[in-house]
């Protein structure tokens, strides 16, 4: 075991103050996501928790993210601000500046999440940041789409700038932004909620330099850095060292196949994720950039080893993960990367069967609702309101090492599922089904979770814009241990057609959207699931009495 | 005025505690009974009588009794209800067991989801379909829904049946109809319509709440039914009535109908408690602090009121983790709830850190001190380690608490881990469950935009008054109040609140484009349904008053808050004023509005409220006679001083006028209140203590 150091190089905070003033640094960040999350505009921010604040020290190192954003975040902005440091040198910054940027290399991958940080001065002195991740309702270009062939068809690009200069906005950023976008107002009102919640984040620091007495953050931070990394040493150290390989392929971009090749390296505290043998990047807006890769894979990783510690940059520094530059995983500029998630979500299959063969009772099968498969409705209701409505749904989630996996869950992403009424109300659309689909979850010991059937039909008088993102169609979610995959994903219309997967198309009115979602992979034999398992299953319909029979050789 | 008795009667999980008010001799009367959870009546029959016999009264005395229980808590939380069968819109069968789709913890890879109170087996659907705007797409297949009926009722006998149809809140004809069809076939079997007991969009939480309703109804029918014959019997010929989750009282019809809405009684009453003290010492914003053996509960009194919410969530599988329970769509006050009780367990963390809570001792084997069998540290042990509790007088003398076995257990379990001394652990435990609470108010002031300087605190609960000047400091507030029996304070509550109701419909539209017409007829409706109700518990006609408000938010945005709506009829003319009013309300949560975009409102509230009943508090039929206020002097330890010799007082030695200085120990039978060096106590008529934190 490595030393918890609580008394250790010199640290000058007892396990108490530190618990104290860790705990608040997180309710700090938190109080930041609740000012942002309830003013947003963006149903992406609300709907599937596409943002993230994040509070750092005075070199840019994150101290603490808030609770339930996602995960990918916090370990990105400290990148971002490093990047925004060398554009803007630490001491120029002034009170009430704010720099934002979505630039998919410096940020998180893609041009709608929008970031924006703001520094923190305490008795004269910038003691730390405040920072906000959001995904925007709109940044031009060519929606939420896999389809594009360069970075510039997607959207606008913004370069590390100044929103406010001194608290004062700046207008040729904003005309700028405006200009460019179909949803100005929202566009504007969400990046108001960005800076809200930086400012919110900032005041509660100082609030805390007042309650602590502290005069900045440097040697707390360097506490707070050293409990998390050793917390993920300690669990990394549980590991056996060695070399773990595991592969995954993916629907890709049609003939353009997407495969992953994955090697874990475990050597003592250290664990190193290398991605050489992965696909080259293709020109359709699948790429994922490597801030968006790093982050993907160390989530995972602290999910199985280290899940119930607080997070901070420490937590992932003793995590290196590398991809082929030119890759798929870390594409060169100006890759399209709109869709990235539809290749980043896969990450943690790919991770959890590598670490199965060295920890399997701490990682899940393959989730068939990673990646993330959406509709994404616009166009005018009968009213002649304009309407953008992303259709929220989940296949099932890989079985656990204990349990069944959860039906119609989100893994890695936590991306709920609104509700059916409320997206009937501002949309002419009418949900026929939304059910779960029997026999999508993968047979194991443990099944896998289950996918769901939506069946969606346009009231409109006019046809609809329609942009689908999906995956799974040709790549089920694979076991582990001897568990099967789940089933597969199809979308079809009512008229006999099948759309692309990853295209931009149109709903006629009068037709059904037919969404089938994937399940998840099984984990260990099928034939040792315990007999009352599968007969629960079939009497509650999750498991059909035929597939009861030939899976499990059980007579339902 | 007609001088009345009126008797308050709380069923806890271990206690039920009752309160008696008789207003003609001007006295309140306490009693506590084992609560006897097979059947609770049995209880509220002994304390009722044993009350009454203290009191010198007879059961025809009695004008009414108040009931509050958490019976319906315990029911979902056990999961000890009845078989419900639920009938949904064909197509949407597994909304209830789908819920949101999210996982409530980000990182546990073995997360739990709440098992839904209806098994997919016993979940059918009827082919029919309402549009969002109320029309027929598909008409009711009474056929199918027949052979689901017969399927569910012959085949698996379930004891009620919830119907939840997409879009009934806007258009119920579907749901009534298949209530007459079950009605008419099977005559016994409770039915409950999502759009009768939460006539709100989004259809999780409704199918969630009617299946709740559905799920506990069976018992507390048979339950109120049986309390009221007993209390028929021992000759009580005066009203019973029930405390509603929301701080109002109401039938035991009402109740029987909608068991649902009485989920968080209990809690509510001290809110309606908290909001009277706030009238009578004229103060009115107040924080409500009661902790007590396992959790604490804090609650803004904003102008002498608690806020309402209308939405909880019951049965958490996950203690105190936002979305790993079942979602309510009930009025229930509106406060937050830690696990930070005196039983709250301490320990060390994989970082090495110290943490309390939410693990709680419970009442077995209770904390260290209790010398019961608890083996880890917890609150009430940290306590009575610094010298806040008195090791002979807890609970007024009723248990001797064990210091050494305290001494040694922090040292094992804290101190030797975490290298520091057993003083240091215990003021750790201390300090960070302070913290914890302070942390939690302050987010909840943050979340509903309130400035927590413009408030003051007012403790309750066995360990509140132990606690409440830290967390006050921390909080940075300049006073406290400690009710005198703050162990009872809650109870008291019954007594103070006045019959209420609250109504929602929701009507989804533009500002722009509402119908007014349509408006107009859902309040006219909820304000009949409200007169007629209220009339039955007791109240004049001409003193009910009403209040409106309208859920609305920005069109795209995905939470609505809530705004005032002009009273009288409404028309266009009144889009200006709605429009300004929501305006305010946001400004006020989010300090700043967006003007550009357009608004819309999802659903409208009428909330209906009788006179609060008018009492005084006199408990000097409670105090006996006690001759000095100093009992002496034990060491304390404050972070100011450190451990020193401290002064501790008698509380029931106190009178109006009195005044006290800390550092100050003063006791009472179920609390002690610890006064920290710098603050200054006085007690006012009400015999209140009002201690000035800066003075």
């Amino acid at each position: 075991m490595v030393d918890l150091g609580a008394k250790g190089a010199g640290e000058r905070f007892d396990p108490i103050t530190l618990e104290i003033f860790w705990s608040r640094l997180i309710s700090i960040a938190d109080e930041s996501a609740a000012a942002l999350l309830r003013t947003s505009f963006s149903t992406i921010v609300r709907e599937s928790n596409d943002f993230g604040t994040v509070l750092m020290d005075a070199n840019g190192d994150s101290l603490s993210e808030n609770t339930g954003g996602i995960p990918s975040f916090a370990g990105i902005l400290p990148i971002t601000l490093k990047h925004f440091l060398a554009k803007f040198p630490r001491e120029t910054w002034k009170p009430g500046d704010c720099v934002i940027t979505n630039d998919p290399w410096l940020a998180t991958g893609h041009l709608p999440d929008i970031t924006m940080v703001m520094p923190v001065f305490w008795n004269g002195q910038l003691v730390g940041f405040s920072g906000s991740i959001a995904h925007s309702p709109d940044i031009g270009g060519s929606l939420w789409s896999a389809d594009c062939r360069e970075l510039f068809e997607e959207g606008l690009c913004i370069p590390p700038l100044k929103f406010l200069k001194e608290g004062e906005l700046n207008k040729d950023v904003e005309e700028m932004i405006v200009c460019n976008v179909r949803l100005p107002e929202q566009v504007l009102g969400d990046l108001n909620a960005q800076v809200t919640a930086n400012q919110v984040c900032g005041r509660r620091l100082i609030e805390f330099f007042e309650d602590s007495e502290l005069d900045d953050l440097s040697l707390l931070s360097k506490s707070l850095l050293t409990r998390a990394e050793t917390a993920m040493r300690n669990a990394i150290e549980e590991v056996p060292d060695g070399i773990y390989h595991s592969s995954l392929d993916a629907d890709g971009f049609d003939e353009d196949e997407t495969h992953i090749e994955c090697a874990v390296t475990v050597e003592g505290s250290n664990i190193e994720i290398d991605y050489k043998g992965t696909s080259k990047q293709i020109n359709r807006g699948l790429n994922t950039v490597m801030n968006y890769t790093h982050a993907y894979s160390a989530y995972p990783i602290k999910c199985a080893l280290d899940p119930l510690t607080p997070r901070n940059e420490g937590s992932y520094r003793p995590i290196n993960v590398v991809a082929p530059e030119g890759s798929i995983l870390n594409p060169t500029r100006p890759a399209p990367c709109n869709a990235r998630q539809l290749t980043g979500h896969m990450l943690a299959g790919v991770i959890y069967a590598a670490l199965a063969q060295a920890v399997p009772s701490k990682v899940i099968a393959d989730s068939g609702s990673a990646p993330s498969m959406r509709a994404i409705f616009s166009g005018l209701n009968p009213k002649g309101n304009r309407f953008t409505q992303i259709l929220f749904a989940s296949g099932g989630m890989g079985a656990r090492p204990t349990k069944d996996g959860i039906s119609t869950i989100a893994f890695p992403t936590n991306a709920g599922a609104g509700s059916i009424e409320a997206f009937e109300s501002v949309a002419p659309l009418i949900v026929w089904q939304k059910e779960f689909r029997a026999d999508s979850g993968g047979a194991g010991t443990y099944r896998g979770g289950l996918g769901q059937v939506c069946e969606i039909e346009s009231r409109a008088l006019e046809p609809l814009q329609l942009s689908l993102l999906s995956d799974r169609w040709r790549h089920p979610a694979t076991g582990i241990l001897g568990g099967l995959e789940g089933a597969k994903s199809h979308i079809s219309f009512s008229d006999g057609t099948v759309p692309h997967q990853k295209s931009r198309t149109v709903i006629e009115p009068g037709i059904r959207l037919k969404m089938i979602y994937a399940g998840g992979g099984g984990y260990g034999d099928p034939t040792q699931r315990e007999r009352g398992r599968v007969c629960e299953d079939v009497k509650n319909g999750y498991v059909t009495a035929a597939a009861a029979r030939s899976l499990y050789g059980e007579g339902g | 005025m007609k001088k009345r008795i009126r008797i308050g009667v709380d069923v806890g999980g271990t206690f039920t505690d009752f309160v008696l008010v008789d207003e003609e001799r001007d006295q309140i009367f306490t009693g506590k009974q084992l609560t006897t959870p097979s059947d609770p009546s049995a209880a509220i029959l002994d304390g009722v009588a044993r009350l009454l016999s203290d009191a010198g009264l007879s059961p025809t005395a009695v004008d009414n009794i108040v009931h509050g229980t958490t019976l319906i808590t315990n029911t979902i939380i056990e999961r000890t209800g009845a078989k419900v069968g639920l009938v949904s819109t064909l197509g949407h069968r597994d909304t209830l067991e789908m819920a949101k789709e999210i996982r409530y913890d980000l990182y546990d890879l073995f997360i739990e989801s709440p098992p839904s109170l209806v098994p997919r087996f016993l979940r059918e659907s009827v082919a029919e379909r309402i549009s969002p705007d109320g029309e027929i797409l598909l008409e009711f297949d009474e056929g199918g829904f027949k052979n689901s009926l017969r399927k569910l009722v012959q085949e698996e006998n379930i004891e009620a049946l919830a119907i939840c149809l997409m879009h009934s809140y806007r258009n119920p004809v579907h749901e009534q109809l298949a209530k007459k069809i079950v009605s008419k076939l099977y005559k016994d079997l409770p039915v409950t319509l999502s759009s009768d007991v939460a006539p709100e969009i989004r259809e999780f939480e409704r199918t969630s709440t009617a299946c709740a309703n559905a799920y506990v109804q069976p018992l507390m029918q048979s339950y109120l039914k049986r309390l009221d014959k007993r209390l028929k019997a021992l000759g009580h010929d005066g009203t019973l009535y029930i405390m509603l989750s929301g701080g109002g009282i109401t039938t035991v019809r009402d109740a029987e109908a909608y068991p649902i809405r009485l989920i968080e009684s209990g809690p509510a009453a001290g809110a309606m408690a908290a909001s009277y003290y706030s009238t009578l010492t004229d103060t009115k914003n107040l924080i409500s602090y009661d902790m007590g053996g396992t959790t604490a509960k804090m609650c803004l009194i904003d102008n002498n009121r608690p806020d309402r919410k209308y939405d909880f969530e019951a049965g958490r599988v996950r203690r105190f983790a936002k979305g790993s329970g079942l979602p309510l769509k009930v009025s229930v006050v509106d406060m937050i709830e830690i696990g930070a009780g005196g039983g709250s367990l301490a320990s060390v963390d994989q970082m090495g850190l110290l943490k309390v809570g939410p693990r709680s001792a419970g009442s077995q084997p209770g904390p260290v001190c209790y010398g019961l069998g608890g083996k880890d540290p917890a609150v009430t042990d940290a306590d009575l380690y610094l010298g806040y509790l008195n090791p002979d007088y807890f609970l007024g003398g009723q248990m001797t608490l064990n210091l050494e076995k305290v001494e040694k257990s922090i040292e094992e379990t804290l101190a030797k881990p975490l290298g520091l001394t057993v003083l240091e652990a215990a003021v750790g435990i201390h300090n960070v469950v302070n913290e914890n609470m302070a942390a939690a108010t302050r987010m909840h002031l943050a979340e509903k935009g309130r400035d927590p300087r413009k408030y003051d605190m007012i403790a309750f609960g066995g360990a509140g008054p132990v606690h409440a000047c830290h967390m006050a400091r921390l909080l940075k507030l300049d006073n406290v109040i400690v009710p005198l029996g703050a162990g009872v304070t809650s109870a008291l509550g019954f007594l103070v609140a006045a019959p209420a109701v609250d109504y929602v419909r929701s009507y989804v539209a533009r500002l722009e484009q509402i119908n007014w017409e349509y408006l107009n007829q859902l309040f006219c409706d909820m304000e009949d349904e409200a007169r007629s109700l209220l009339t039955e518990a007791g109240a004049d006609n001409e003193d009910i008053t009403f209040e409106r408000k309208a859920d609305m938010r920005h069109v795209g945005q995905g939470f609505e808050i809530s705004v005032p709506v002009p009273d009288g009829e409404l028309s266009g003319s009144h889009v200006d004023e709605l429009r300004l009013n929501f305006f305010d309300s946001y400004r006020n949560l989010f300090e700043r509005t967006v003007t550009d975009i357009a608004i819309e409102t999802m659903s409208w509230r009428l909330a209906a409220t009788a006179p609060i009943p008018n009492i005084t508090l006199n408990f000097k039929g409670q105090k006996g006679s006690v001759d000095s206020k100093l009992k002496g002097q034990r060491s304390v330890f404050f972070s100011e001083t450190g451990f020193a010799p401290c002064d501790v007082y008698n509380r029931y030695a106190f009178f109006e006028g009195d005044t006290v200085e800390g550092p100050a120990i003063i006791e009472e039978r179920e609390s002690t209140t610890v006064m920290p060096p710098g603050t200054r106590a006085k007690v006012d008529e009400s015999l209140n203590l009002r201690i000035e934190l800066n003075a």
